[in-house]
Order: C-alpha cells, then sequence, then structure tokens
C-alpha cells in the first residue's frame, strides 16, 4: 500500500450506534472507507445493520434520529455530527427502498426541482440542473407525470434525478430494488454502473447479488451490526466466511466453488456469461 | 381443486388485467405464478377468495362459483397472506391478531384458544404472544401474518410476494414452511417475481403475461425455454443463463445437474 | 371515494387550465358567496346555468357530471330534510318545495364551482399561488402533499380492506355500532401507515436539503397576464348581474 492515500471521500471510525428506545445497539464499532469513484456493494442478512449504516451515512442518524452515537463518519471532509443534513445532503444523496415515500410532489419536474430549490439557487440555474438529471437518467419523458402514475421502477429514477440534481459526490442506496420487479431492477442498478462511470461514488444496499456483483469494486458484508468482511467482489464471495453467514450467494459463485474442488483449480467468476466462457475455452 | 375458465377481468380503462385465463390446480399442489409487474398475478389470486368476481368466464374453487358466495365463506377455504404485513396487523397483541379470522368465523373458544396455540407454536411466535404486532421486527411481522392466515388451516393457501425484504435465511425457512404444508396436503400457491426462489423451491409454474397465461407447467421445463422468458420479460433464473450460454442440451435450473454437466464437458476433452 | 376521483385535476390546456389560480381564486370566493347569500330557487338556477358555458371552456363535462352523480345520494337527503319539516310546520307543501329545491340547487352549485376550480388548477401551481399570496412554504407544501397522498391513501385503503376480508371481516354485517366497529381493523393498520410514511417523507426532504434557505426559491413563477384580469372583471361582472338580477326576482 502506498505510504500516501487519496482522500477518502467516506471515512467511518468506530462507529456504534444505538436508536433512541432500544436496548441493542445497531451498529458495533463500524470502520469504513471509500475512496472516491468506488462502487461499493453492501450486503448481510436483515437486521444486520444496514438501514442504519445507511442514514448515518447523510447524517439523518444521529443529527435527526438523537441516540448513543459513538466513533466519527467523515464525508467529504465534513464530520456528520457537527454538520447540518442539509449540507451533507448537497454530498451525500440517499435513495431509499420505497419509492412510494420518498416522492411527495405532484410532477417529476416538482420533485427534481425541490432539491434545488431548497438550496435557493437561481431559477435558470434550477431550470437547467432539472433538465440535466432528467437527462441522465434517462426520464426526460416522465417530466409533466405525477409520481403516483409511475412503475415502481420510474419512480426509483425520479428519486434518484432527485438527488442528482443536487450534485452529490456519493449516492447511497438502501435497497433501492427490494419493491420492483427483476427487469425494473435491473434497469435501476444499470443505472447505478452508469452514474458510477460518470464519477459518482456509489454505496449500494443490496440483496441481488446475481445481477450487481460484477459490477462493483468492493464487497462489504455486514453481520449483527458489524463489518463481518471487506474486499473485492471475487474474494468476499468466495471467502467461507460469507457463505457460513448465509448470504444468498448467486448460482454461479455456487456452481463455480463446486467446480473448482471438483478440478482443483480456483475458479472465481460472477456471471453466467464469464463461466460459460470459460467452459467454452476448456472444451475446444 | 380449482378450476378457472376464461377468466376476464378488466379494472375499467380499457385494458385487460385478465384476459382469458384458463387455469386448474389441483388439490395439494404446490406452484408458483410469475410474471412481470400488471402481468395480472395479483387479479387472479384476488379471484380465488372472490374479492374479485370473474366479469366472463368462471371460477370454480372445492366445487363453489365465487360468484355465488360472499367473500367471507370462501375465505374460509382460501387463506391469501398479503405482501405487505403491516397491510393487516391491527390488534394490541399477537394472540388478539391470530384470533381475529377465528372470531370472524365464528369458531367457538376453546377451538380459538387451541388454534392459537398451535400457531405461536408452530411460527416461533410464543415469546410475542402478548407484545404488540406493531413492535415486531419486519421478519416477525410476515411471520405473524402467515400465522393469522394458517390458523383457520385453509384448505388453499396464497402467497403475494412472500419473498420481498426477505434474506437468504428467511427464504429458506418459508420454503421448508411451505414444503410442509404442502406435504400435510394443502394446496399452495405462491405468486412471486423471485425466479431465484421458485427455481429453488416450487415444482410447478404457471407463467402470466399481459394478463394471460403463457406457459405452464414443471418448474424445470419452464425456467429454461428461452421463448417463454423473453415473451414474459422476466429475468430467467442465473443457471437457465448458464446453460444457454454453454449450449446445453438440456438446460437446467438444478446445480448438482449443471455441475455434473460441466464436469462432463471437462472430462471429455482431458481425455 | 368515487367523489373524489371527480375533483382529481387532469392535465389540460384549455383557457380555463392556463389561467392564474389566483384568479379562479377570486372567481370561487365570489360565486360561492353567491350562492350561499341566495335563496330564490331561480336566482340558484341561473348561477348553475352560468357553469355551464365554464365547463364547456375547460372541457371537463365529463367529470364535472361524474362530480354531480356522485353528490346525487347527498342531494336526495337534503331535499328529503329539508321539505319534511318545512311541510310538517308551514303545511304548505310548496313552500317547503321552495325551500328544498334551493337547498338542493345551492348544494349542487357549492359542487360545481368547487369542482370547476379543483379540475382545471393544478396542484402544484395553487401551491405556487398559496407561497405567492404569502402564505408560509410549509403549510402550502403540506397542502401540495395532502394531494400527492390522496390516490396513494385511498390505494392503500383498498389493499387493508382486501386483507381484512380476506381474514373473514364483514364490514356490512350487523347494526350501525357493529358496522363502525367492523371498520377499526382497516382504519389502525392505515393511521399507523400513515404516520410510518410521515417519518419516512420526513427523511426524504431532509436528504433533499429541506431548510437548507429561509428564502427558497421556486422554478416557477406565476404571473398574472391580460387574461387574467379579463377573466376577473368577467367573473366580478356576472356577479354583479346575478346579484341585481337575485333583488329583482
Amino acid at each position: 500500500m502506498l505510504p500516501v492515500m487519496a482522500l477518502a471521500i467516506i471515512e467511518v471510525r468506530g462507529l456504534s450506534y444505538t436508536y433512541p428506545e432500544s436496548d441493542a445497539p445497531s451498529l458495533i464499532d463500524v470502520n469504513f472507507r471509500a475512496e472516491p469513484g468506488e462502487f461499493v456493494l453492501v450486503t448481510g442478512p436483515s437486521g444486520c445493520g444496514k438501514t442504519t449504516f445507511c442514514r448515518a451515512l447523510n447524517g439523518l442518524i444521529p443529527n435527526s434520529y438523537g441516540g448513543d452515537f459513538k466513533g466519527t463518519v467523515m464525508v467529504d471532509g465534513l464530520l456528520t455530527t457537527s454538520t447540518p443534513v442539509y449540507e451533507l445532503a448537497q454530498r451525500v444523496g440517499l435513495v431509499f427502498q420505497n419509492p412510494e415515500n420518498e416522492l411527495f410532489c405532484t410532477t417529476v419536474e416538482r420533485e427534481v426541482a425541490f432539491g434545488p430549490e431548497n438550496l435557493a439557487l437561481p431559477r435558470e440555474e434550477i431550470a437547467m440542473r432539472v433538465e440535466e438529471a432528467l437527462e441522465i437518467v434517462g426520464i426526460t419523458h416522465l417530466k409533466e407525470k405525477s409520481p403516483e402514475e409511475l412503475s415502481g421502477g420510474e419512480q426509483q429514477k425520479v428519486a434518484i434525478a432527485a438527488l442528482l440534481a443536487m450534485k452529490p459526490k456519493v449516492l447511497v442506496l438502501d435497497e433501492p430494488t427490494a419493491n420492483l420487479d427483476p427487469v425494473s431492477a435491473k434497469s435501476v442498478l444499470e443505472l447505478m454502473h452508469k452514474l458510477n462511470k460518470n464519477g459518482v461514488t456509489v454505496i449500494l444496499v443490496e440483496h441481488r447479488l446475481e445481477m450487481i456483483s460484477h459490477l462493483v469494486d468492493r464487497c462489504v458484508v455486514f453481520e449483527g451490526g458489524r463489518v463481518a468482511a471487506d474486499g473485492p467482489p471475487r474474494e468476499v464471495l468466495y471467502s467461507d466466511k460469507v457463505s457460513e453467514l448465509g448470504v444468498g450467494l448467486p448460482k454461479v459463485v455456487q456452481v463455480s466453488k463446486r467446480l473448482s474442488s471438483l478440478i482443483g483449480e480456483p475458479l472465481r467468476f460472477l456471471t453466467p456469461e464469464e463461466l460459460a466462457t470459460y467452459i467454452r475455452g476448456m472444451s475446444y | 381443486m380449482i378450476s378457472i375458465d376464461g377468466v376476464t377481468y378488466s379494472y375499467g380503462e380499457g385494458i385487460s388485467a385478465l384476459d382469458g385465463v384458463d387455469l386448474e390446480i389441483g388439490d395439494s399442489e404446490l406452484l408458483a405464478i410469475v410474471g412481470e409487474n400488471g402481468a395480472g398475478k395479483t387479479t387472479l389470486v384476488k379471484h380465488l377468495n372472490g374479492l374479485l368476481k370473474p366479469q366472463r368466464g368462471r371460477v370454480i374453487v372445492e366445487g363453489i362459483d365465487t360468484r355465488e358466495t360472499t367473500v367471507a365463506t370462501l375465505a374460509k377455504k382460501v387463506g391469501l397472506v398479503f405482501q405487505n404485513p403491516d397491510h393487516m396487523l391491527f390488534a394490541e397483541t399477537v394472540e388478539k391478531e391470530l384470533s381475529f379470522a377465528l372470531v370472524n368465523f365464528g369458531l367457538p373458544p376453546e377451538e380459538i384458544a387451541k388454534r392459537v396455540e398451535w400457531a405461536l407454536i408452530e411460527f416461533r411466535l410464543s415469546n410475542y404472544r402478548d407484545r404488540s404486532p406493531f413492535t415486531l421486527s419486519g421478519g416477525e411481522k410476515k411471520r405473524v401474518s402467515l400465522a393469522s392466515v394458517l390458523c383457520y388451516d385453509p384448505q388453499i393457501i396464497v402467497l403475494d410476494e412472500p419473498t420481498t425484504g426477505q434474506d437468504n435465511l428467511q427464504k429458506t425457512r418459508l420454503a421448508s414452511t411451505l414444503a410442509k404444508l404442502n406435504r400435510q396436503g394443502k394446496t399452495v400457491i405462491v405468486v412471486t417475481h423471485d425466479i431465484e426462489f421458485v427455481a429453488d423451491f416450487i415444482p410447478r409454474v404457471v407463467v402470466m403475461s399481459k394478463g394471460k397465461v403463457i406457459a405452464d407447467g414443471p418448474t424445470e421445463e419452464i425456467l429454461v425455454r428461452e421463448d417463454v422468458m423473453d415473451a414474459s420479460s422476466i429475468l430467467p433464473p442465473q443457471l437457465a443463463e448458464l446453460s444457454w450460454k454453454i449450449g446445453l442440451s438440456t438446460p437446467s435450473i438444478n446445480t448438482e445437474m449443471i455441475v455434473e454437466e460441466i464436469r462432463q464437458i471437462l472430462r471429455c476433452d482431458q481425455k | 371515494m368515487k367523489v373524489f376521483k371527480a375533483f382529481e385535476y387532469r392535465r389540460g390546456a384549455t383557457i380555463l387550465h392556463r389561467i392564474d389560480p389566483r384568479s379562479k381564486l377570486v372567481y370561487l370566493i365570489l360565486f360561492t358567496s353567491l350562492v350561499v347569500y341566495f335563496t330564490n330557487p331561480i336566482a340558484l338556477l341561473i348561477i348553475f346555468l352560468s357553469f355551464l358555458p365554464m365547463v364547456y371552456l375547460g372541457k371537463i363535462s365529463a367529470r364535472w357530471s361524474q362530480s354531480l352523480r356522485g353528490s346525487l345520494f347527498f342531494i336526495v337527503f337534503i331535499f328529503i330534510f329539508n321539505f319534511a319539516p318545512t311541510a310538517y310546520y308551514s303545511g304548505s307543501l310548496l313552500d317547503a318545495a321552495v325551500s328544498a329545491i334551493a337547498m338542493s340547487l345551492r348544494f349542487l352549485n357549492l359542487i360545481s364551482v368547487f369542482s370547476i376550480f379543483f379540475l382545471t388548477t393544478s396542484p402544484e401551481d395553487l401551491t405556487q399561488s398559496m407561497v405567492q399570496l404569502k402564505i408560509p412554504y410549509d403549510y402550502a407544501l403540506t397542502f401540495n402533499m395532502a394531494m400527492r397522498f390522496v390516490p396513494t391513501l385511498s390505494r392503500e385503503a383498498q389493499y387493508i380492506m382486501d386483507a381484512q376480508r380476506s381474514r373473514g371481516l364483514e364490514m356490512e354485517k350487523g347494526n350501525f355500532i357493529s358496522r363502525i366497529r367492523n371498520y377499526v381493523p382497516v382504519l389502525i393498520p392505515l393511521i399507523i401507515s400513515s404516520f410510518r410514511r410521515a417519518e419516512l417523507v420526513a427523511d426524504a426532504m431532509e436528504s433533499r436539503a429541506f431548510g437548507a434557505s429561509k428564502k427558497r426559491t421556486s422554478l416557477y413563477v406565476l404571473k398574472m397576464g391580460r387574461g387574467d384580469f379579463l377573466f376577473i372583471s368577467a367573473a366580478l361582472g356576472s356577479a354583479l348581474v346575478l346579484f341585481t338580477v337575485n333583488l329583482l326576482l
């Protein structure tokens, strides 16, 4: 490792957190770091602290929730405990699980404009940002619609556009596809990949590893409020520890593991494409 | 026994949610209904306990035409477990939540007590008997909602998207509960777009698209058909995709079979 | 629930849709006052007829008539409850009929004028006009969100009713008191999920810099044009004529 590292965009140190009126901590001594432009997948069983972790990254925890907060969370050089949420919101965008509850305006355009309006930007600037955000996400045609009329996948894209209009450096998504059908889920995840390529740091909480693991730089597994594994997806998903945690491993990973022990050669494939290419290569 | 015969239903606005659906479901079957959002899955299951009545065609459940009876009567035979437990939990305690349906159906108090007891144990809820259902975790709430339907012992059980928000362990537990019910002779119908769950645990699959049934049969045969997967715009199971990409003559969704097939291919070449 | 649908705004491009909400608000207040003030059924009928061109201009005849049909039950109710006591105490069937007709027309007119207003005014324009009328943004936003979540709430109520009916709840069973009690298993989940939604919406708003600045900007600002002054003049003029007609009758 180089002695001088690039400044982390997110730096979490020794974070422990207990919700008010709760006796058990939701996060225990979490250490986490993300470099600018990274795509980090966060996964783990229900109740492992993923959602709490997301809310700690944009300062909702502890600023709006209270509770017992130890350790530090730095986002783009700002300490979340001493920075108001609206200030952090311009650096970290948070996408929630159920799009129904994060859209509260009566048209898509208004929804996307809401953030920049709050920042009191000049009107021309707002209009430009709205256009731009809708364009990147690919929903310009939905501008006049009411969020109520849209499908779950479209709603989630509106939510993402609404955050992009504030030009955040980081997007944090808390199981954005939990309520979506697979086709919409895939298109939302592909959108994240595209945004990441454009330079946005992405922290994505997701169960559907088979759809996304090959697109991420790193995979972090939470368990009982702690970070149980952290590393490149090909290492983490193939580690013995993770299979013990009961994380739903993609079928390709399961097959590759079985083949590895059969042929005595480590295979670490993440997609059907990769594994098929390997097999075709071997059989010719 | 359920027989759905040319059922058409539209919510107005011109588009048919169901467009001539024919489907036979035998006694003690375990099957999944899959399809993209808006394919008509939920509309179809609402026909099974009479929440919706067919505008054309008919639905016969255990010999009863759903148009000729009430939801309350059918609900005793067909238990519907909805996706979001928050849409049904309302009582002060888990115990009262479980007895709600039993009281509605007018069972005698001793019987109610007995069944509630059974459900508390069966679904590992005994510790929560006097807790408010609202204070439970997501997974626990799902169990309460399932228990509150199963405690009145319906012959047919329909679950709408039971795996949403569930982790791998919870899914496996759910699958074994469903298998157990099925072994006891219940008909279990799972409505879902969790195709990997279907591939792993459900033997029969009905694929719907745009209000029609486009395929129906054994899961391992249907889910590896590229034409069906394309037409329904649901994503195929990973192993089916792998089978197609390798070019297996008999595509499969079974890990063992795939490993075996691949082993054969690799062996042949090593010779 | 159908009645609400009849008031739900749909996008349109008619003159009436383009008029500033504030001008329409003037119209709404003027005509509501007239309707409440008038007692003569003929005058009330003339007001009713005056809505016809508005309905035509806004191309909302289908929804407007839907709102009228939706309120038919109430109109019958109002008619009977005005007719019966008046007939009993005054003994004159004619007086009773006249007053009952007037009351029914009054109700019909109120429904109409509100339906014209809401059917042609988009919630966001209405919110914006509230802001420009110096109503604090928090109130305007609350109003806007209420409009946004009405359909969500009614959909949710339907889910909950389906779920409870599937557990053997019979909403229409029993006498008046037990019928009300039948709604408890529907209302509790509805209320609780609304509270939970409110919390999540608050999180989402905060995450989008709500409260970042005292003076927020708006993407759109409403401007009154020549059309608006014409519209207000026409509204004032016709109100005046109606007022005079009412005096002469």
